[in-house]
């Protein structure tokens, strides 16, 4: 699949601050020391709803037609994208009150603000859903057709969030806690497993071939024509191809500066060391997501010649 | 498919789509090719809303191919040249520098120019048209003006199709006849991928199918046709002509003929003189009198071969009374047949088809021709006037076309596929290979070329005719050629269609003689159809030593901004097919059925929005300015002041016109009849063609069919109601032959290789040679034979200026089979070096399995000059498309002896040889990609509309269906 | 009722006739204008509903050419028209055919992704998405004479490749069709139930040599009979 940068960063940044609201809000209400303190739940929340809502925007640039994007909700029945869209925008009302509740009340926060605070929680993770289940949902990309889809967008969202709570911790507070260090770490070492099973599990071969999809199962099938000498539309769309070399450096940079980069740095621990790593993985998420469409290959391709999708 | 089971009830909730109220539908037939199928365009406010086949007309009976579907693209092409335009003073050919001027001027300058040329030497005009077809007119033309030098594109085209066919049977592949789709039970196809009938050979293979008949393809590609047949039969390139003589060396080892067919409708009883070495051999015996003379073996006399109730012997050795030995020529096709050089192990070998193979094809057609015979019981009257009270069908049926045609062999490898037919008996009868009307015509036609050159003298025959003969040829008394091209030379005698392809060189060499105006008509010679395009530009453009071009003048008709409009002096633009009046006539190849004599014309349906004047209204114009006798009344008025008016009124022969439709002065005759003055009005009114059914009577065996040869002699298709007898044995081939032995009285050739081809090359008898090319290189330095095939979706270099159509190619590949690829070390998609003896080129190459693995092969004229055409410079098309045409030279590879400067095309009928090429291929080196040679790209006319980046082409403002919003937000799943 | 498309690979020759009549016929039509970018220029790359693709099946020499059209499914169960998320994909419930409704689309490809047959293409110019619409403008134009009212590519297939009807309708001839000739589904193994169905070439007619006595002739053993002309 071609990789729209806008989508990438909306996806990552987004999810990022799915995660970070996610976990703040938890923290908080459930009574967690080290997110007692004002300022930090503020700054968490301004940033979250900055990376939320400058990743919706983003995400707006691959439309071809915006103008008609406010269409968007109407299909909430049958569309994951539809549901997105709703669960995006009801998230705000909830995330807000429960920031003004902070903003007004500090970390104390009366019954209406905390169970906003919930409601907000819960849509976060909602729309991070439904943001992973448009893939996930699409038969048509066996990278994407899993439930390791879900997993891992949930994973890394709250992975990433919990790098930039530790981050905004020690920039706020001067102090990195343990707890939002092990926190950190242990989110990282389960995005990480994620994403290594991820890998491990789309290099399986797939039920259909250019056999299935040409209906001539018994014997090779090369494509001998696509019917149009320069790319089209399902080319540039479905046609992005990296050569496998690549991919696998990728792979291993990707797993690197979003992973293990992180985890070292977390443990230095330092504002320095933690503005690095949250940067880090931003960037290796980036990479990430970069493969998560590079390496998703879409059936369409296989009447256009590849042997397997 | 019946039209009733596709019909779908209306459902309420749709709204009115379009506003058809605002729509009108004209009829007229499409010009996105030479197949002339019939169109219904609709029409709103000048613009085209949708073309589709008119399911009334007998070619395409309601379907179009992807070009006929995408004439909007054509009517709206940004080529479209829209003034009559003046190379600029002192600019040089090929810069493409003009100036716009008026119509007034552009024909003044012709006029003049042209008035002088035939008022001293009309030959210094040579009119050149390329695939148009209005050769009845254009021939006409310069007829009235006084040039031999005329041709259309036959002799680059299918000459060895048209003659192969003439000279054996009076009607041929190509135009000329079709197989009988409708009943026949095995099919041949060889070397067609596309071809003129392109529709109705897929609606006839469709019906084919659906009756479970056998298809059989014959060519080194497998793609289009070729992938839907039974059987594929990768053949060799060159080396049909041996396959076909293997399998009837097949039939006869097998004594499977038909004799009584032989016997009744051709000329193989017939006596031969059998005196090698001696005049008169190889001639049929006259005895005293004018006619061929045959063994009656119930008189057992010699009796005149062309009576009717005589019993000829069909095979016999001779002896005359006056002591001449004597053969009956199935005699002797027998033993020439039965040679082991035509076994099936030693065809093999040469043409790569196994002998298994070979030996069972022949036996399933003899199996299909003479055990699942079928016969309709139709009573006709055969020529001697004798009922009979069936037709009998072999259903066995071939069609052949370029891949026998474009090789230097093609002539006799085509009249091998006819004999094998023959021998099947399977000629104009049910489920076999079937006339289209005019044809069959006499074996051949009765038409002699012109040789005279009169100033202000029109020609006494027309420019192209059928030589029988050596003293037919258009030589002077030294045996020169006479016309520019050399038809009808010795280099090519039965060059019936000229030779097209040598006119720039000839002209350029001054050889044989220099001529003033080169005048071409619809033929894109700066590019597609010259052999050799680089140095054709070269030649083009070159001066003598004065600074005059070499040729001095040359006007082009071209309704696109083609590359041979940077190459001309005088563009004279033309109309597009969906804006001009036109004939597709009678007199020319019409659009005939098998059963039904049909022609059709094309009506304006749009208006031109360009200052642009048709061809036809060019040529009738001329003609009243030079005043051609046909054309002017005896006080030198004109007579006809428009086409219409002229195709209306012109009389080639009393009752005979242009158009054999609605004839009478109330349009109630056909065929003959005086001049209807509502004629076009009466075209109109039937959809823009007319058809003449054939009765039932008449259908088949029209050679010998007296009541069709009634109606063909009242009609003016044949000069006689005679016998057609069809030449397995050709006499007039002979008789070249005997004058390259040296043993005729007549003109006889004096260098020596003129008299080697003769002797070689025009055995009365079909014969297999290997191709000139391929007789003059080293083959194994030139490994690959190279050929082309039409897309079916692109008309030569018409189409890449439509948006629709180049989308679907706008590069070609030099296709070639994986395994060879593979073992050059070539990769799929990687760039190469194809080197001829002529020149070289780089390509892209594309590996596939189904071609012959001596053959590479690409898809033809798909390369075009960045800016021509209206494409921008770096069209695809220009910087990674290729032509093979810089590969094929129009002369025979150097050797250094006399051949070295002779025409590059079959001896017999100067056929363009395009297909004998053969090409070695070295992978390129990394990073030399992209086509070449390269060429700069052309300029813009002056006032040529600006092609759009973004095209969003709709005839009205599109109606939408709106979902409604309740079922937006309420549906579920499903 | 289910509408939709029987095509045949046994007679296919790839003409593109199918292609451009869909074009000419859609781009003045109810989903069009159906736009081209570069149309003179390099690479040009419009929005069509129909394409043809050209496989070899087998290795040489045991192989075959096969051309196959392919215009949208209308698939039974269109995960295309449940992805999009403003309903401007639908399924027609009277007969089953998918459509896009151009003034709702924004142009986020989503159904093209959820699309197996690369049926949906985006329009360059204007943004929205266009698919084949079973030429519903055709069939249910009374305006229209009645034998017309089909798809312009069956109208126009030269080698009348293209069967439209009701594949609900178990004597219409598209059932008749799939039933005689064991009509496939493609890529049945996704569950989209597409309506399109596809005819298998048919296997080769058994062709008859003829029965030869074995003794070859020879120049002299042809006997002459008595024939009259
Ligand atoms: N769409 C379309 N239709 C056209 C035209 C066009 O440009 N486009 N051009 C028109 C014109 S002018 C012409 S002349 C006709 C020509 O129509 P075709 O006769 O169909 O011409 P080609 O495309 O040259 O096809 C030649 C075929 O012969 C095969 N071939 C080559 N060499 C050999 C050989 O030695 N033996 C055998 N058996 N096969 C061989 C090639 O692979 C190819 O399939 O088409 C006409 N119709
Ligand atoms: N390598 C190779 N070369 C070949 C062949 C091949 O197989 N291989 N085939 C050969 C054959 S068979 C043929 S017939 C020739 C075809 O050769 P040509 O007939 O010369 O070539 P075309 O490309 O058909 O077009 C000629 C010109 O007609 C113009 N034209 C189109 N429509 C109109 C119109 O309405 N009015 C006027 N006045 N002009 C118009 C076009 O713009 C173009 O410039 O090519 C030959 N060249
Ligand atoms: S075959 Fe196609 S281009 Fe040729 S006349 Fe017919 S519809 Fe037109
Ligand atoms: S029009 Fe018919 S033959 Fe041509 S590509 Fe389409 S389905 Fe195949
Ligand atoms: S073919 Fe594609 S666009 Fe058409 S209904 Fe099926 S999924 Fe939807
Ligand atoms: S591109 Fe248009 S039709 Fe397709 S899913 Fe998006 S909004 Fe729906
Ligand atoms: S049914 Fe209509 S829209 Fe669909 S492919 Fe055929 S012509 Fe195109
Ligand atoms: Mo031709």
């Amino acid at each position: 699949m071609h990789p729209a940068f806008s989508v990438l960063i909306f996806t990552v940044v987004s999810g990022a601050g799915y995660g970070l609201i996610f976990l703040t809000i938890l923290g908080h209400l459930s009574g967690l020391a080290v997110l007692q303190n004002q300022s930090l739940l503020l700054s968490s929340g301004v940033l979250s709803l900055v990376m939320i809502s400058g990743g919706l925007l983003s995400s707006t640039l691959h439309l071809a037609n915006p103008k008609n994007a406010w269409r968007a909700f109407s299909r909430f029945k049958t569309s994951w994208l539809s549901r997105e869209a709703v669960f995006a925008i009801l998230f705000y009302p909830f995330a807000l009150l429960y920031l003004i509740g902070v903003w007004m009340q500090g970390a104390e926060i009366a019954a209406v603000f905390s169970l906003a605070g919930w409601v907000a929680a819960v849509l976060a993770m909602i729309t991070l859903f439904c943001t992973s289940m448009i893939y996930a949902s699409l038969k048509t990309i066996r990278q994407w057709n899993s439930a390791l889809t879900p997993v891992s967008y949930l994973a890394l969202g709250l992975m990433s969030g919990g790098v930039l709570l530790l981050m905004l911790q020690i920039m706020v507070d001067d102090t990195a806690s343990d707890v939002l260090k092990n926190v950190a770490l242990a989110l990282l070492c389960v995005g990480v497993t994620v994403k290594v099973i991820y890998f491990f599990w789309i290099g399986k071969p797939s039920g259909s071939s250019i056999k299935t999809a040409t209906g001539f199962t018994q014997a090779s099938v090369r494509l001998l024509d696509q019917g149009h000498s320069s790319n089209g539309f399902l080319n540039n769309e479905f046609g992005y191809t990296v050569s496998a070399n690549k991919l696998l450096r990728i792979r291993f940079l990707a797993v690197a500066v979003a992973f293990f980069l992180p985890m070292l740095l977390v443990c230095l621990s330092g504002p320095f060391a933690l503005v690095i790593a949250t940067l880090a993985m931003l960037a290796g998420l980036l990479a990430e997501r970069w493969l998560f469409f590079a390496e998703a290959r879409h059936v369409v391709r296989m009447f256009h010649g590849d042997q397997s999708v | 498919m019946t039209s009733q089971e596709n019909r779908i009830a209306i459902v309420s909730d749709l709204p009115e789509f379009e506003d058809r109220d605002n729509q009108e539908t004209k009829y007229t037939t499409c010009y996105m090719c030479a197949c002339r199928c019939g169109i219904k365009v609709t029409v709103e406010d000048n613009k085209v809303r949708f073309i589709q086949g008119n399911p009334n007309h007998p070619i395409n009976k309601g379907v179009l191919c992807a070009k006929g579907n995408s004439g909007i693209m054509k009517q709206y092409s940004p080529a479209k040249l829209s003034s009559p335009l003046l190379r600029k003073p002192g600019t040089e050919r090929g810069a493409g520098e003009f100036e716009e001027i008026s119509w007034e001027k552009a024909l003044g300058i012709l006029e003049k120019r042209l008035k002088r040329i035939r008022e001293t030497d009309p030959k210094q005009l040579a009119y050149f048209t390329g695939r148009d077809q209005m050769q009845a007119l254009t021939g006409m033309w310069a007829s009235q003006f006084g040039t031999i030098n005329w041709a259309a594109h036959g002799g680059f085209c299918s000459v060895n199709m048209a003659a192969g066919g003439l000279y054996t049977m009076g009607h041929a592949f190509w135009e000329f006849g079709d197989p009988d789709w409708e009943n026949t039970k095995y099919f041949m196809m060889w070397g067609v991928a596309e071809d003129h009938s392109s529709n109705p050979i897929k609606l006839g293979l469709k019906r084919l199918k659906e009756r479970g008949a056998k298809f059989v393809s014959v060519n080194p590609v497998r793609t289009g046709y070729q992938a839907i047949a039974d059987e594929w039969i990768s053949i060799r390139p060159g080396t049909d002509g041996i396959f076909a003589l293997s399998m009837i060396h097949v039939l006869l080892k097998n004594q499977l003929i038909d004799d009584e067919f032989l016997i009744r409708y051709t000329n193989s009883p017939y006596l031969v003189v059998n005196t090698p070495g001696v005049k008169g051999d190889g001639l049929f015996y006259r005895g005293e009198s004018d006619n061929p003379q045959v063994w009656d073996l119930q008189k057992e006399a010699y009796v005149d071969g062309n009576q009717p109730d005589i019993t000829p012997a069909l095979f016999g050795e001779f002896t005359a009374p006056d002591g001449t030995p004597l053969r009956t020529a199935m005699s002797i096709l027998v033993e020439k047949y039965l040679d082991d050089q035509y076994a099936p192990e030693v065809a093999a070998k040469e043409c790569g088809v196994s002998a298994e193979d070979i030996e069972r094809i022949a036996l399933e057609m003899a199996h299909v021709a003479f055990k699942e015979t079928i016969t309709l019981d139709v009573e006709w009257t055969d020529w001697a006037g004798r009922k009979q009270d069936k037709f009998v069908g072999r259903p066995v049926s071939m069609h052949a076309m370029r891949g026998i045609s474009a090789h230097s062999n093609g002539f006799q490898t085509c009249r091998s596929i006819h004999l094998l037919q023959i021998l099947l008996g399977t000629i104009d009868c049910p489920g076999g290979h079937l006339a289209k009307p005019p044809f069959p015509k006499h074996v051949p036609p009765g038409i002699k070329p012109a040789k005279t050159n009169v100033p202000n003298t029109p020609l006494k025959s027309p420019p192209l005719g059928f030589p029988t003969c050596p003293e037919d040829l258009v030589i002077d008394d030294d045996g020169q050629p006479l016309r520019i091209d050399k038809a009808y030379s010795w280099d090519a005698p039965i060059s019936c269609h000229g030779l097209m392809h040598m006119v720039i060189s000839n002209a350029v060499k001054g050889d044989p003689y220099k001529i003033d105006t080169l005048m071409l008509f619809m033929a894109n010679m700066a590019w597609n159809s010259s052999m050799n395009t680089a140095q054709t530009l070269e030649m083009l453009c070159a001066k003598e030593d004065d600074g005059e071009y070499k040729i001095p003048f040359i006007v082009c008709s071209d309704a696109f901004n083609s590359e041979m409009v940077a190459y001309s002096d005088l563009v004279l633009p033309d109309t597009t097919y969906l804006e001009r009046y036109d004939t597709i006539s009678m007199l020319d190849r019409p659009i005939s059925e098998p059963h039904a004599a049909c022609d059709s014309v094309r009506i304006p349906v749009v208006k031109p929005d360009r200052d642009v004047m048709s061809w036809q209204e060019v040529m009738v114009e001329m003609a009243g300015r030079l005043g051609f006798p046909a054309f002017t009344k005896d006080g030198g008025e004109r007579k006809y002041d428009s086409y219409k008016d002229f195709i209306v009124n012109f009389e080639k022969e009393p009752g005979i016109g242009f158009l054999a439709g609605y004839r009478g002065e109330d349009g109630s005759k056909s065929l003959r009849g005086e001049p209807n003055p509502r004629q076009w009005e009466a075209y109109e009114e039937n959809e823009g063609f007319f058809e003449f059914e054939l009765g039932m009577n008449q259908r088949y065996m029209r050679h010998a069919n007296k009541d069709y040869l009634e109606l063909a002699k009242e009609a003016g298709w044949v000069g006689s109601t005679d016998q057609i007898l069809i030449e397995v044995y050709s006499e007039k081939l002979q008789t070249f032959r005997l004058a390259g032995q040296g043993l005729y009285d007549g003109p006889m050739p004096t260098e020596a290789h003129h008299k080697e081809r003769l002797v070689k090359y025009f055995d009365p008898l079909p014969i297999y040679y290997m191709p000139l090319e391929e007789q003059r290189i080293d083959r194994d330095e030139y490994p690959f034979h190279a050929v082309n095939q039409r897309p079916m979706f692109m008309y030569h270099s018409w189409d890449s200026q439509n948006a629709w159509l180049r989308q679907i190619m706008n590069q070609n590949y030099l296709f070639m089979n994986r395994i060879a690829g593979e073992k050059l070390g070539i990769e799929d998609l990687s760039w190469a070096w194809v080197e001829s003896h002529n020149g070289k080129i780089r390509v892209q190459v594309k590996l596939m399995e189904g071609t012959n693995e001596h053959t590479v092969w690409t898809w033809n004229a798909i390369a075009k000059r960045g800016g021509a055409w209206g494409l921008s410079d770096d069209a695809n098309e220009a910087s990674d498309a290729f032509l093979m045409n810089h590969l094929i030279s129009e002369l025979l590879p150097v050797k250094g002896d006399e051949q070295d400067r002779i025409t590059n095309s079959d001896p017999v009928t100067g056929q363009a040889a395009w297909y004998d090429l053969r090409v070695k291929i070295t992978p390129a080196k990394e990073g030399e990609t992209g086509a070449w040679p390269e060429f700069s790209a052309l300029k813009p006319q002056p006032n040529a509309s600006k092609s759009p980046d973004m095209l969003s082409y709709s005839s009205h403002k599109n109606v939408n269906l709106v979902r409604s919003w309740a079922d937006t937000l309420f549906r579920g799943d499903k | 009722m289910k509408l939709g498309l029987v095509v045949d690979l046994d007679t296919c020759v790839g003409c593109h006739g199918c292609a451009t009549a869909c074009k000419q016929w859609n781009t003045s039509g109810t989903i069009g204008p159906l736009s081209d970018k570069d149309p003179y220029g390099k690479d040009p790359n419009g929005a069509w509903l129909n394409r043809i693709r050209t496989y070899e099946v087998g290795d040489t020499p045991n192989s075959k050419t096969v051309h196959m059209p392919m215009s949208c499914m209308h698939c039974e169960d269109a995960a295309c028209v449940t992805v999009c998320p403003t309903g401007a994909s639908y399924k027609r419930s009277e007969d089953g055919i998918v459509l896009v409704d151009q003034d709702k689309c924004m142009g986020c490809n989503l159904c093209a992704w959820a699309c197996p047959y690369g049926a949906r293409e985006l329009d360059p110019n204007e943004g929205t998405m266009k698919k084949c619409t079973l030429c519903v403008d055709r069939i249910y134009d009374e305006k229209l004479p009645e034998d017309e009212r089909k798809p312009a590519c069956v109208l126009t297939c030269p080698t009348k490749s293209r069967t439209f009807g009701d594949f609900d309708d178990p004597n219409s001839e598209v059932s008749k069709l799939v039933r005689e000739r064991a009509g496939k589904q493609l890529m049945p193994e996704l569950g989209y139930n597409p309506v399109n169905t596809y005819l298998p070439p048919r296997n080769k007619p058994v062709a008859v040599k003829y029965e030869t006595t074995g003794i070859a002739g020879k120049v002299k053993g042809w006997v002459n009979k008595v024939i009259a002309r």
